[in-house]
């Protein structure tokens, strides 16, 4: 009996906390997107903050992140080519790339390189900030530290999904169109009706919303698990290892719900 | 300590809690006041950051990081930082606690006696430095 009313009183405290980071997660976005539209929130240490963010998360991996996903893209190609022609579905081949890949596949991995590159990066910041008062000290100087820290990053994030994985599916494309058709421009016609077929209205704008949603993922849940950090040294690592963590389970839950709004 | 850390918004503080930001250089720390309260450009409030460090006479420390910075000049960066916060009151809070390098008495005094600096800045400290101070004043 004893066992039983601890694990409901275990079980209550997990909910409790889940509730309270969700719901901190959901007032954080809140806030940030109300000075999202404020006008004064836009100034030169802003737009600088968020070209910065840009460059860090975006242009300075890009030669490894291009490499990385053409890589993942050659191999899926082939196998899924070479699957095609064993059951003598070649015809379906492009299609079949172009949905698993460009659509599912490659947002997912960007998302994911973004979130163990730069996600696990503003995790530590955010948490040593708070750990060492830097916040608190910019508050004394009125420099409001949403405004200057954590909005950028977030604006920055979200366009730097959206445009790795735009880049990763376009550069996807054109190796499926090699590999199909080799370098003839024979296969352009067939190549692009079915990509005309696929790429309607709804779906760019949910593969659009989807990596919106990634970067989202991968820069508001580190920085709320970096400002929930107790002052303590010690918790920094703990911080970004339950950071991290929650950022998988968003990625992989954004991922689920947009394949199951999609093809259920 | 407490009634330190209360004081009201008219109030410019230097203390330890109140570190600079650890991946700005000084200058960059000093130049997001103008940047953000009074939306100056980049280029004028970096002049302005550079001119509050010349007038303290420590402009060697602009482009250095926090943790490239020795007490001393941290200290003067986050002087620079209160100074163009222009607040009617700047209160230094236990400097001892980051002037822990140099005999600070005498280094405060130097920095508050450069031509360009006015108003009054106030020192808490705990009562047993007080002969620290004297000394300070009669060594004039």
């Amino acid at each position: 009996m004893h066992f039983l009313a601890a694990s409901i009183e275990s079980l209550g405290a997990k909910l409790a906390g889940w509730f309270t980071v969700g719901y901190d997660t959901f007032a954080f976005l809140t806030r940030a997107s109300l000075l999202l539209l404020d006008r004064t929130t836009w100034n030169h240490a802003t737009f600088d903050v968020v070209m910065k963010q840009v460059y860090f998360t975006a242009v300075q991996i890009l030669h490894i992140f291009l490499g990385y996903s053409l890589v993942i893209s050659w191999l899926i190609i082939s196998i899924i080519l070479s699957t095609a022609r064993d059951f003598g579905l070649t015809a379906f081949a492009s299609e079949m790339t172009i949905r698993v890949l460009v659509l599912e596949l490659l947002p997912f991995l960007t998302a994911l390189f973004i979130a163990l590159r730069s996600g696990s990066a503003i995790n530590t910041e955010v948490a040593l900030m708070q750990v060492n008062n830097e916040l608190d000290a910019l508050a004394h100087c009125k420099v409001p530290p949403m405004q200057f820290e954590f909005l950028p990053r977030m604006v920055g994030g979200v366009i730097s999904v959206v445009l790795l994985a735009g880049l990763a599916g376009l550069s996807a494309l054109l190796l499926a169109y090699l590999s199909i058709y080799g370098a003839s421009i024979a296969g352009f016609e067939p190549f692009t009706q079915t990509m005309a077929k696929i790429f309607d209205f709804r779906i760019v704008a949910g593969l659009l919303v989807k990596c919106a949603l990634f970067g989202l993922a991968v820069t508001l849940i580190p920085i709320t698990a970096g400002l929930e950090t107790p002052k303590k040294l010690f918790m920094v690592p703990v911080s970004v290892l339950r950071g991290m963590m929650r950022v998988f389970f968003a990625i992989v839950a954004i991922e689920v719900v947009s394949l199951a709004l999609k093809y259920i | 300590m407490t009634a330190v850390a209360a004081l009201s918004d008219d109030v410019a503080r230097v203390a330890l809690e109140l570190p600079l930001r650890a991946n700005l250089s000084a200058l960059d720390n000093i130049a997001l006041i103008p940047l953000y309260q009074r939306h100056y450009g980049v280029s004028e409030s970096t002049r302005q950051a550079g001119a509050i460090l010349d007038q303290l006479g420590h402009p060697e420390i602009a482009p250095l990081r926090d943790p490239d910075m020795t007490p001393a000049q941290r200290f003067v960066a986050k002087l620079a930082r209160a100074l163009i916060l222009k607040r009617p009151r700047l209160v230094i809070d236990r400097p001892g606690a980051m002037l822990y390098d140099v005999p600070y008495p005498e280094f405060i005094q130097q920095l508050a006696a450069q031509d360009a600096m006015s108003g009054i800045w106030e020192i808490f400290d705990f009562s047993w430095n007080r002969d620290l101070y004297n000394q300070a004043l009669h060594s004039e």
